[in-house]
């Protein structure tokens, strides 16, 4: 990893990569990254499985050195000798880590020995954020996955961090602890401090993030406000008889509209790309072409604008298969966890 | 110093530390105290008179540090890979980078208190052998009067940091074995096959075998480890002494320099 200069253009921002490159092998896992995370907000990290999700967090915390571009950390350069700069910077990288023979308490405060000088006196208090007071005591082996993954957010929340970055934080966790957990990253966020969420819960995502990355086969392919996202990126799906689909697409296709038919299985779905409010034009240029539509959705949602720039398309059996990596996801959540 | 504070207490905790001590003391004391409760067969058999010495003081002293620096040592070697490796499988090596501690500075802080905890170990292995090695002796009817020895208390001394530094050269051993394995049982695995592939080979290549790790720590403390009927060539001890430290220094060196360039993931 090189470290250069701050690049113009990027100050304010904590978290910024330019043409990031790393490779496993022959694999190309990052392929020209340039992420740009400004301060102060909730960043939703999103990508397929193998997309190069983990394979960012890990740089971002040292743990593995990029093959080359830059890396800069709350507006300073983050190389190999910068170890200090995560002094700032509280992590969740993948599964929690501890050592199962040690309570929550005894963990927190051994970890609390390393990197940046922690007072003992946090660690009950962070304890207490995520609910885990009365079980400080008990050795972690005997903590469910959901009290592990809670302990692990009080980890990373124990040098009291100005960057927080959380791979897949909600793991586990039961509704009530994804709400609690919702809450507390978005109070940190209020604070001023910057949240970076990997995840592929997108309705998660939506719910807690400010601004979207979406990254496929080691690249971004949008960044952005997530309402701005949505907006350009609306999806009407439309259906009219079966023998009527082809008069329907070129009655789309002259007034303008960009519309394509659905798989065979779809049985007369038409799918028109524009942005939700606009499905009322599109059964009125339909119904004066006498095609007359049996269902209209209006699909702005994350989940179509996430199939859509990753390359990853609906089978038409309630599953969609991803191009880039093979994996499988039902109902928008990806199953199986990153290979990198 | 807050993190060698902190390894302390992890190992301490560590539920490896006691079966560690717990095997070697057990060990030893179910080997004196069989001597001296079968001192009567063991004295009419060819080598018997040798074998009592294990009760007899002052001689005991220097056979109990002997016993320690064998089994001790190859204990040493599987607890040195199984802190090391726990450190890569458990992620918790990975969880102390990502707050921005130095890696090498982690990996030798683990390793400085592993060392310190051996030591501990050890003395409470002598104390019980030394006990153990008393009852023995009253079982066998053999007098404990060299246990005042005074020229035998006053090389103890020298001969405990020897032997000390020559199991915790075992266990740095071990522990770099893991360290470059990223595995607990692979390094566990990887030490002990070591450990007796060099005994192995002592046989066939007795002059270079002599200069390998295990073979000179149990040459660091004078008339330890004579056992092999002769066939075994052992180092004299001040050499085997500066070859122990090399030993322990280089495998610390490698063990820092690959956790410093090491890609953790996982």
């Amino acid at each position: 990893m090189t470290a250069t200069a701050t690049t113009a253009g990027s100050s304010g921002l904590a978290v910024a990569t330019r043409a990031l490159h790393k490779r496993y092998g022959p694999r190309v896992a990052l392929a020209g990254l340039d992420l740009s995370v400004p301060n102060g907000v909730v960043y939703g990290f999103l990508g397929p499985n193998g997309a190069g999700k983990t394979t960012t967090m890990r740089l971002l915390t040292g743990l593995i050195h990029a093959d080359s571009g830059t890396i800069e950390l709350l507006g300073r350069p983050f190389g190999q000798g910068d170890r200090r700069r995560l002094f700032e910077v509280g992590a969740l990288i993948e599964a929690p880590a501890f050592y199962p023979f040690l309570s929550g308490r005894e963990n927190l405060r051994a970890l609390a020995a390393t990197g940046a000088p922690t007072p003992w006196s946090c660690v009950d208090e962070l304890l207490e954020v995520v609910g885990l007071t009365e079980r400080a005591r008990d050795r972690v082996s005997t903590y469910s996955l959901g009290m592990k993954q809670r302990l692990g957010i009080a980890a990373a929340l124990l040098s009291d961090p100005k960057l927080l970055l959380l791979d897949e934080p909600a793991n586990g966790l039961d509704p009530a602890g994804i709400v609690a957990m919702r809450d507390t990253l978005r109070n940190l966020a209020s604070a001023g401090k910057t949240v970076f969420v990997s995840s592929h819960i997108l309705g998660e995502v939506r719910q807690l993030a400010d601004i979207v990355g979406i990254i496929a086969q080691g690249r971004l392919v949008r960044e952005g406000p997530i309402e701005e996202l949505l907006t350009s990126r609306g999806r009407v799906r439309v259906r009219v008889k079966q023998d009527e689909v082809g008069a329907a697409l070129a009655r789309l296709e002259g007034g303008g509209f960009r519309a394509v038919q659905g798989s065979t299985s779809d049985d007369g779905w038409l799918s028109v790309a524009v942005e939700g409010d606009r499905a009322s034009e599109i059964n009125r240029s339909l119904a004066q072409a006498g095609i007359y539509a049996s269902a209209l959705t209006a699909e702005t949602d994350l989940e179509s604008v996430f199939l859509e720039l990753t390359g990853a398309t609906p089978t038409g059996d309630g599953q969609r298969s991803f191009g880039s990596a093979g994996a499988t996801t039902v109902a928008g959540q990806t199953s199986g966890q990153d290979p990198q | 110093m807050r993190l060698f504070v902190a390894g302390l207490r992890k190992l301490v905790r560590r539920p490896a530390s006691y079966v560690s001590v717990g095997l070697l003391a057990g060990l030893l004391s179910l080997i004196l105290i069989a001597v001296g409760a079968t001192a009567k067969q063991t004295a009419e058999r060819p080598n018997g008179a040798a074998a009592l010495l294990l009760v007899t003081f002052p001689q005991a002293y220097t056979l109990i540090l002997s016993f320690i620096l064998g089994l001790g040592g190859l204990i040493a070697v599987i607890y040195g890979a199984a802190v090391a490796g726990s450190e890569w499988n458990w992620g918790t090596l990975k969880a102390a980078v990502a707050r921005g501690e130095s890696r090498s500075r982690y990996a030798l802080l683990t390793f400085a208190s592993v060392a310190l905890l051996i030591g501990v170990g050890l003395v409470l292995a002598f104390l019980v052998g030394t006990l153990m090695a008393v009852v023995g002796a009253s079982l066998a009817g053999i007098s404990t009067s060299g246990l005042s020895n005074s020229d035998a208390l006053g090389r103890l001394p020298d001969q405990f940091g020897r032997s000390w530094i020559a199991v915790v050269e075992e266990g740095a051993l071990g522990f770099t074995v893991a360290t470059l394995a990223r595995s607990q049982l692979a390094g566990i695995g990887a030490g002990i096959a070591l450990y007796f592939g060099e005994q192995f080979a002592s046989i066939f290549l007795p002059d270079i075998v002599k200069y390998l790790p295990f073979n000179a720590a149990t040459a660091v403390v004078e008339n330890a480890g004579t056992g092999g009927g002769g066939i075994i060539q052992r180092l004299e001890p001040g050499l085997a002494l500066w070859v122990v430290l090399a030993w322990l220094f280089g495998s610390l060196f490698v063990a820092a320099l690959f956790t410093e360039r090491a890609d953790i993931s996982g």
